[in-house]
């Protein structure tokens, strides 16, 4: 643990002072340990829910990295951290309504999900709508990205944003608008009366308690899979 | 996006210029918020009239420097709250000092006072004012404490943000206490502490709202 804690306290010590490699080998290092955590702690959460909270982690580890003191130990810090957006993650999903079960496998659905043209219509018209809630800016950005297939660099030069602040702030209007989708979804949810294909879906393969509906799955694949695309 | 093209991504954000800490930042804010508090006082309450003569007894003198002390002691605590895994270590130890010395006070005013006067003394004539007035003249330092933590990252953004209510409600009742002439521990150690637990309750509310990351 000491040895951990000598070498990654170097490690952030140096990234912090501008070493790019040094800081890269930091966050990699760190990668498995806060899988573990939030592992751990999102007990019942799929993997993707589970990648969610670590790429969270990876975000609040960069944007508060002054927080940690050279000098003292990086675990209980680095921990911290990670625990900190476990519980976050918890509560917004706790919030949201879903509990374990608020993932199906995607072949359970099959039945009522629209198929993937119709899809393809929808979520256009989704994610058009879903961008007018971002900021302009991040809504560009996607656009320009993941929709138009544009590099970084040139959205960059565009914005004046250096290639890593354009990936940064595309990816975190992703997760943004992932959220988004995730509410509309809800929301339609509650305002659907309940059709015979979905009570059947709900009493064959659903918990109780769960309020994602097929149009939510759809809507978050719709913008996954934009971006994707880039 | 791939988690590991979020870290490419992530170490490829050139190191920015060091974002000013919240130890950096604090004394500015916090200064601020002291101005204003003692400008407000001064303006709408002022030192009691024989301040000089009252601070010469030692009983009196508890009511400015018990409160001046909890928010010595609190203040390197909202500090520590604001960065993760860090540990409270001996200002958390001695803050307790703070409460059992009040109490400590309480009990021996009780105990020296006549039966028929401690109701008379406990009830004093300013509860209206003492209250209201410890909690807005901590508000503008809580303001300012609020301002600069939002630089931390405090993992229980709901207990830093008491802590900050704890150090702007210390400051505010040493201040309040100068213009105060209920001098009996049984008021203050009951009343001020009132007051001072709205403040910190307050701190708790604002910071679950704003020192969120």
């Amino acid at each position: 643990m000491n040895d951990r804690n000598a070498l990654w306290g170097d490690l952030l010590r140096r990234g912090n002072s501008g070493d790019r490699a040094a800081y890269a080998r930091f966050l990699t290092e760190t990668l498995p340990v806060l899988r573990n955590i939030a592992r751990a702690r999102m007990a019942g959460g799929t993997a993707e829910e589970v990648e969610d909270v670590v790429q969270e982690a990876l975000m609040a580890i960069h944007a508060k990295r002054h927080t940690w003191r050279e000098g003292e130990p990086v675990t209980p810090w680095l921990y911290a951290i990670a625990r900190y957006k476990c519980a976050d993650a918890a509560r917004r999903r706790r919030a949201r309504g879903g509990g374990s079960g608020a993932e199906v496998p995607i072949e359970d659905l099959a039945e009522v999900l629209p198929d993937e043209a119709l899809g393809e219509v929808t979520a256009a018209r989704d994610l058009t709508r879903l961008l007018q809630r971002l900021d302009p800016r991040a809504a560009e950005i996607v656009r320009a990205l993941g929709v138009e297939g544009e590099s970084a660099a040139e959205v960059g030069a565009r914005h004046g944003m250096t290639e890593g602040a354009v990936r940064v702030a595309y990816h975190r209007a992703m997760r943004q608008l992932k959220a988004l989708a995730g509410e509309a979804g809800a929301h339609a949810a509650e305002g659907d009366p309940p059709d015979a294909t979905m009570a059947r879906d709900r009493t064959g393969h659903r918990t109780a308690g769960h309020k994602t509906t097929g149009q939510e799955r759809d809507d978050q694949e719709a913008v996954t899979t934009v971006g994707r695309r880039r | 996006m791939k988690t590991e093209d979020l870290i490419s991504a992530l170490a490829a954000d050139p190191a920015a210029p060091r974002p000013p800490r919240v130890e950096t930042r604090l004394p500015g804010f916090l200064g601020l918020g002291v101005l204003v508090t003692a400008l407000a006082f001064a303006l709408v309450l002022g030192p009691r009239p024989d301040l000089a003569a009252a601070l010469a007894r030692p009983v009196v003198l508890a009511k400015t420097l018990l409160p001046l002390l909890l928010a010595a002691l609190a203040l390197p605590l909202v500090l520590r709250d604001a960065r993760p895994g860090a540990r409270y270590g001996l200002p958390g130890a001695l803050i307790w000092a703070v409460p059992l010395a009040v109490a400590g006070l309480f009990l021996l005013a009780f105990l020296t006072e006549l039966p028929g006067d401690r109701l008379r003394l406990f009830l004093g004539h300013s509860i209206p004012v003492c209250l209201p007035a410890i909690t807005l003249l901590s508000l503008p330092m809580l303001a300012g404490l609020l301002v600069a933590l939002r630089r931390g990252a405090p993992v229980r953004p709901a207990r830093c943000g008491a802590l900050a209510g704890l150090v702007a409600a210390g400051l505010a009742t040493a201040i309040y206490s100068t213009f105060c002439i209920e001098d009996s521990p049984l008021f203050y150690a009951v009343w001020y502490s009132a007051g001072i637990m709205i403040a910190t309750g307050l701190g708790a509310l604002a910071g679950r709202q704003l020192l969120r990351w």
